[in-house]
């Protein structure tokens, strides 16, 4: 398991640098006009276009900018980001652990709600509950994330003033950018602990509530679907069937001997599906106005900030080798027939 | 669930969600917070160029030596300066060449230092010499050294001595010398004169103002300055944070402050991309102003405890450009490249019938209508209202579809009218002002004649920008918005052959040329009115591009707001007079 592990991160930065390839690839078809767009947003700045593109080294060729590029990192400097306004390392630092915070709470209720309604859906086919719990997930991933969004702050921020936008009310943002407050990991809750201010930890809280809500009711459909079938072909097996035979009750026989079992696939889907959580929170983070990787990446992206899309780039691709490697080693620790080579 | 959820989410909609905040008592009265759409690029006031930069530097963290009279644009009141200069009271020199500001005395930093004639200068001096591409420089390199940049290309080509020879400190005045007589200069003194502690700046590795080490500090990037996003000003509130993740500008006010300290003891400025949080959190009294597009008015009409403040003037001008010589290099926009029904030459918009014709069929009322809500006023020129030499009686085009099948008559020999032509207009993705005025243009053009076709294509600013700096633009739009309220910052980019946009589209006028340079010397504003009345006279007979809208401004802010005044320089609010009530 070791030997399969460190094998499996020694691909990263082999990963990471074809990834890097691919973008400034990819960047080639942009001319050198096209990618100072990034630096000149009004008319007026029209004609500096020509310095600028000397200035940036625009105009240079591919392989003399990548070149600098992977100078700089083996530097341990990513460049500078101009849409963050500040270092594409600081600016992962701090945004990434808004949309971790976001992930974390987001995974964890789709996971207890993904399995809990796909297992209650199987137990109670083509009942009531069967098909209530399928069409929530079903209308869940159909509705767009930014209706269901924009609904949710209506009803609960705008009417009834109970869960605000942003991810933290005024007094509290002044307060953790005071002096005072550490910011040990970035996620603002667990901070909140560290640093002993209970109040901003439920202040956190609140303004997490709808942005959560928005993913798991958005995420939670593939999971209550793969596990719906996976517990229907489990509790069509015999050793099921046997448990039941020997007269064990209900509830044992599907918390303890089918679940378990139909979790397998589950798993699989999780690695992969909280890594894709991560990197598709855009359009949640731009409703709620919450500071995370994913709209910033997308922000970047769009004003061709070349250094903040190659960090962003960098740092998902990395997360998903990891995700990957979670996902196959969870499914060996549950599944004792499956054996890493 | 779902359906009912959403059912019942629709019942408490419509059972009065929005009256919440009725009555509502002011929230956080000592702070004033705005939501807004765009952060801003850099903190240095030698750097910025941009609205949302400008809107924390400039009147609320740093100061100029005079300012604007409240929304009043044509005079000015002493701010670091104690007297506003003035051929009467001799502080400017018979010739325009010497302006002369008696330097405030006991004004504090925000580090508790004492502001010195020096650092007037030395602000001065960095402002210029800072020099960065697409930057502000030029606003006073030009009247001042007679240089538009420091650089030309890669070579410096102003010396320290060219540029400290203007701007000199004489006991407790700080005296600038010009290069010629600028009758528009104190309007950009009132706007881009700010003054920081030449000792800070240089205790935090910034120029030390040496007349050797200058050049190190030439056209920096951003984030090589300490002043990027660090503030030392003089101005009612002080830095506290820039959160650049959050988006967010706190300040706080400065109790040091000259006159009276402001009534706000904090400010935030935060942006928020998406309108309907900006409208929720303005209705839950968690907001106090918010930016609102004209196309959003109707959303935030008829909210309880809300004001609008609309037909603010603006300074601003959106502008279709006719490109003259267009590059027909790998261009699909001018079709075949010929006057063949299937395409347009490269040239096709040098002919004056033409432009004449597309003015005349550009719906100006429609175009208003849609995309302003009836909220703007269309131009004679590029000297627009609220400018010295607007004059409404001034000939315009007006939509007139028999006028313009004439001029396409004409045009060409009459084969414009014959054999039709085919071309792309082009405008920046995501302005829907533009992609409104694309359409209408289209439509009434299309309509004169079937062999006429203009297709529309939104691009997005890279590509966009790309194609106006091949001069591969047919006919596209872009607009402008003032610098300093002279009608010089509107004549110079779109009549002079070395403004912004002639140069893109080889326009050409001698006359105008003359013109703007004689309008600009002048210190006589008699004569100034009537020179720039004779550009926007020039403007019509060329039609280098058609003028098609000034539009006004709107405000939404709580009722509780109060002293809020309007001030279209600003790229922002004025937080000092406000406070909450």
């Amino acid at each position: 398991m070791t030997g399969f592990i460190l094998r499996r991160l020694l691909l990263l930065p082999f990963v990471a640098l074809g990834v890097s390839v691919l973008i400034f690839s990819l960047l080639q078809f942009l001319t050198p006009a096209m990618r100072a767009s990034l630096y000149i947003h009004d008319p007026k700045q029209l004609n500096a276009l020509p310095d600028i593109i000397r200035k940036y080294h625009l105009d240079q060729p591919a392989y003399v900018q990548y070149w600098d590029w992977l100078t700089q990192v083996a530097h341990g400097d990513l460049g500078w980001s101009e849409t963050a306004r500040e270092p594409v390392a600081d600016a992962i630092r701090g945004y990434f652990p808004a949309t971790l915070e976001l992930g974390v709470y987001s995974f964890a209720c789709i996971l207890a709600l993904g399995i809990w309604l796909g297992t209650q859906s199987a137990v109670h086919k083509d009942r009531l509950l069967d098909h209530l719990s399928r069409f929530t997930s079903i209308s869940g991933a159909s509705l767009p994330t930014f209706v269901w969004g924009l609904l949710l702050l209506m009803v609960f921020y705008g009417h009834f003033g109970w869960f605000p936008p942003d991810r933290l009310s005024l007094a509290a943002g002044l307060f953790v950018r005071a002096p005072g407050f550490h910011p040990y990991t970035g996620l603002i809750t667990i901070d909140a602990l560290l640093n002993g201010q209970w109040w901003i930890f439920w202040d956190a809280l609140r303004h997490l509530v709808l942005p959560v809500a928005t993913l798991t009711y958005f995420l939670t459909a593939v999971l209550v679907r793969i596990t719906r079938s996976s517990m229907l072909e489990t509790l069509r097996t015999d050793y099921v069937r046997t448990a039941r035979a020997k007269g064990l009750a209900q509830r044992t026989v599907v918390d303890k001997h089918a679940r378990r079992n139909a979790l397998i696939p589950v798993i699989t889907l999780a690695g992969l599906l909280f890594v894709g959580l991560l990197s598709g929170v855009v359009i949640t983070e731009t409703v709620f106005n919450y500071p995370g990787i994913g709209r910033w990446g997308v922000n970047a992206s769009q004003q061709l900030d070349i250094p903040a899309v190659t960090g962003f780039a960098l740092i998902f691709s990395g997360l998903l080798v990891l995700g990957n490697l979670c996902a196959d080693v969870l499914y060996a620790l549950v599944d004792p027939r499956i054996r890493l080579q | 669930m779902a359906a009912w959820f959403l059912v019942g989410v629709l019942l408490v909609l419509t059972s009065g969600a929005g009256t919440r905040a009725t009555g509502q008592s002011v929230k956080n009265p000592d702070t004033f917070v705005t939501l807004r759409y765009g952060d801003p690029e850099s903190l240095d006031p030698a750097y910025q160029y941009d609205t949302a930069s400008y809107e924390v530097v400039y009147p609320n963290v740093y100061e100029t030596l005079i300012g604007y009279n409240g929304s009043v644009l044509s005079t000015y009141v002493p701010r670091l300066a104690t007297e506003v200069p003035s051929l009467a009271n001799g502080l400017i020199s018979k010739d325009g060449l010497t302006y002369t500001f008696p330097i405030r005395p006991g004004v504090k930093f925000h580090d508790g230092t004492t502001m010195t004639p020096e650092d007037v200068r030395y602000s001065t001096l960095r402002f210029m010499l800072q020099d960065r591409d697409g930057g502000p420089s030029w606003l006073l390199l030009s009247p001042l050294v007679g240089k538009e940049s420091t650089r030309d290309g890669d070579k410096i080509v102003v010396t320290y001595a060219e540029a400290a020879k203007t701007v000199t400190v004489q006991g407790n005045n700080v005296v600038f010398h010009l290069a010629h007589p600028y009758g528009a200069f104190l309007s950009i003194v009132a706007a881009w004169s700010f003054v920081m502690p030449k000792a800070w700046a240089a205790a935090h590795g910034d120029w030390d103002g040496s007349a050797g080490t200058w050049q190190k500090f030439n056209n920096p990037k951003l984030q090589d300055r300490y002043a990027f996003d660090h503030m030392n000003g003089t101005g009612p509130f002080k830095l506290v944070s820039w959160d650049r993740q959050a988006k967010e500008v706190d300040l706080a006010r400065h109790d040091a402050y000259w006159r009276a300290p402001a009534r706000l003891s904090r400010v935030v400025i935060r942006d928020v991309a998406e309108f309907t949080n900006r409208r929720l959190q303005l209705q839950q009294g968690d907001a106090d102003l918010i930016e609102v597009d004209r196309s959003d008015q109707s959303k935030v009409m008829g909210m309880t405890d809300v004001t609008i403040r609309d037909d603010l003037p603006r300074l601003l001008i959106q502008v279709l450009h006719f490109n003259f010589k267009i590059d027909p290099t790998a261009n699909p926009d001018i079709g075949s490249g010929k006057l063949d029904g299937s395409g347009i030459p490269p040239d096709f918009f040098s002919d004056v019938h033409v432009r004449k014709a597309f003015a005349y069929a550009f719906d100006y009322g429609t175009f208003i209508r849609d995309a302003y809500r009836g909220k703007a006023i269309q131009p004679s020129g590029p000297i627009i209202q609220g400018l010295l030499g607007y004059d409404p009686s001034l000939p315009k085009y007006t939509f007139d579809k028999n006028k313009a099948a004439a001029e396409f008559k004409e045009a060409w020999g009459g084969r414009v009218w014959s054999t039709g032509f085919k071309f792309t207009l082009t405008f920046n993705t995501g302005n829907t002002a533009r992609q409104i005025g694309a359409q209408v243009i289209k439509d009434a053009v299309e309509s004169l004649n079937p062999k006429f076709k203009v297709d529309i294509r939104n691009l997005q600013w890279s590509s966009f920008l790309q194609l106006t700096n091949a001069h591969k633009g047919t006919l596209y739009a872009l607009g402008w918005a003032v610098d300093y309220p002279d009608p010089d910052d509107f004549a110079q980019p779109f009549l002079s052959s070395k403004g912004d946009y002639p140069q893109r589209n080889s326009y050409n006028n001698p006359e105008a040329d003359r013109l703007i340079k004689e309008a600009a010397v002048s210190s006589d504003p008699a004569k100034r009115k009537q020179l720039y009345k004779e550009l926007t006279q020039i403007a019509y007979n060329d039609v280098p591009s058609i003028w098609a809208a000034q539009p006004t401004a709107f405000k939404v802010m709580r009722s509780w707001v109060r002293g809020w005044y309007w001030n279209t320089v600003y790229g922002g609010e004025d937080y000092y007079p406000l406070a909450k009530q």
